[in-house]
């Protein structure tokens, strides 16, 4: 087996294109960004509270720097298209040694604790520690424990293909609802009182794009790790 | 004390990182490696910035240890 692969050029020139359309509009909006550098830091902190977030980091991920967050995730969507790209194969493989009998009955009580554990560091990620980034990351490790533990299983792909254009989609569209109502990329055009501070439904946008980050992050990690593990097991 | 334990900690992570990269075996290498992510979660926990901390948590000790493992169930005999 060598580890040379055959890419068609088809493949190769589309993805070189697809890079050039994307770095071109990248360009375009940073041209048109009006930048505030003189307010970073510790200024972004004083006024982290008149957006009623608890969580002082959530609101520079998700708020102040939400530009960044975006062009984060299109990034970590380029990661999983080429590794999807180079690595995915048609044909059903399954790992060559099977799991064994401790690990599969582990899998049954912990993958729905990994699960749960995930969804709450991701909705309470604008009041505790955590986040988009972290719960997605934490549901993936929970499929990772899926595809070790049992042959057969296998990420549906239908599944992950809805919820990623969901996820993608829909950011950009709250983030194009507050530049038309509040004429801010990424306003934030719901309600977001100081008196609700702490209280799950609070800060407006800020909860519902982190978890949106974190549909995201989820579904392409996971999509990641079954490219990598189902990979010419075959062979 | 919380100072010994920082010092401590310095100490553990800088013993257990040279160590991982003289071991003759490469599945002993990433063990000591998850070692060293889960040093900086402490010390980030301790220096006040949890979400850091817990992003290191999963994503350094977590799945990053899990891959190279199954990278190196991959090469098989060769490694």
């Amino acid at each position: 087996m060598s580890l040379k692969r055959e890419l068609p050029t088809s493949t190769i020139s589309g993805f070189a294109l697809s890079a050039v359309f994307i770095l071109t509009i990248l360009n375009i909006l940073i041209q048109n960004m009006p930048l505030f550098i003189d307010t970073a830091g510790d200024k972004l902190l004083q006024i982290n509270t008149q957006d009623g977030v608890a969580n002082a980091v959530t609101t520079v991920v998700v708020y102040f720097r939400g530009f960044d967050t975006l062009g984060e995730i299109a990034v970590l969507f380029i990661a999983s298209l080429g590794i999807g790209l180079m690595l995915h194969k048609n044909s059903t493989c399954t790992l060559k040694a099977g799991s064994n009998f401790m690990l599969r009955s582990a899998s049954k009580i912990l993958f729905p604790i990994i699960m749960l554990y995930g969804i709450y560091v991701m909705v309470y990620g604008h009041l505790s520690p955590g986040g988009g980034f972290q719960g997605g990351v934490i549901i993936a490790s929970g499929v990772l424990l899926l595809l070790i533990s049992y042959q057969e299983f296998e990420v549906p792909h239908s599944l992950i293909v809805l919820l990623e254009t969901f996820a993608g989609v829909s950011y950009v569209l709250i983030a194009l609802i507050g530049l038309l109502t509040l004429d801010i990329f990424l306003g934030n055009f719901l309600p977001h009182n100081i008196s609700e501070m702490g209280m799950l439904l609070s800060g407006g946008i800020i909860p519902i794009i982190y978890i949106i980050v974190g549909i995201k992050v989820g579904s392409e990690m996971s999509i990641i790790a079954q490219n990598l593990i189902k990979r010419d097991e075959n062979v | 004390m919380i100072g010994f334990i920082i010092l401590a900690t310095f100490v553990g992570m800088v013993v257990v990182a040279f160590s991982s990269i003289i071991q003759s075996k490469l599945a002993d290498s990433i063990i000591l490696f998850m070692g060293v992510g889960l040093g900086s979660v402490t010390l980030f926990f301790i220096f006040k910035a949890p979400d850091v901390a817990l992003t290191e948590a999963v994503i350094g000790a977590g799945i990053s240890s899990l891959i190279f493992l199954m990278a190196l169930k991959h090469l098989g005999e060769e490694a």
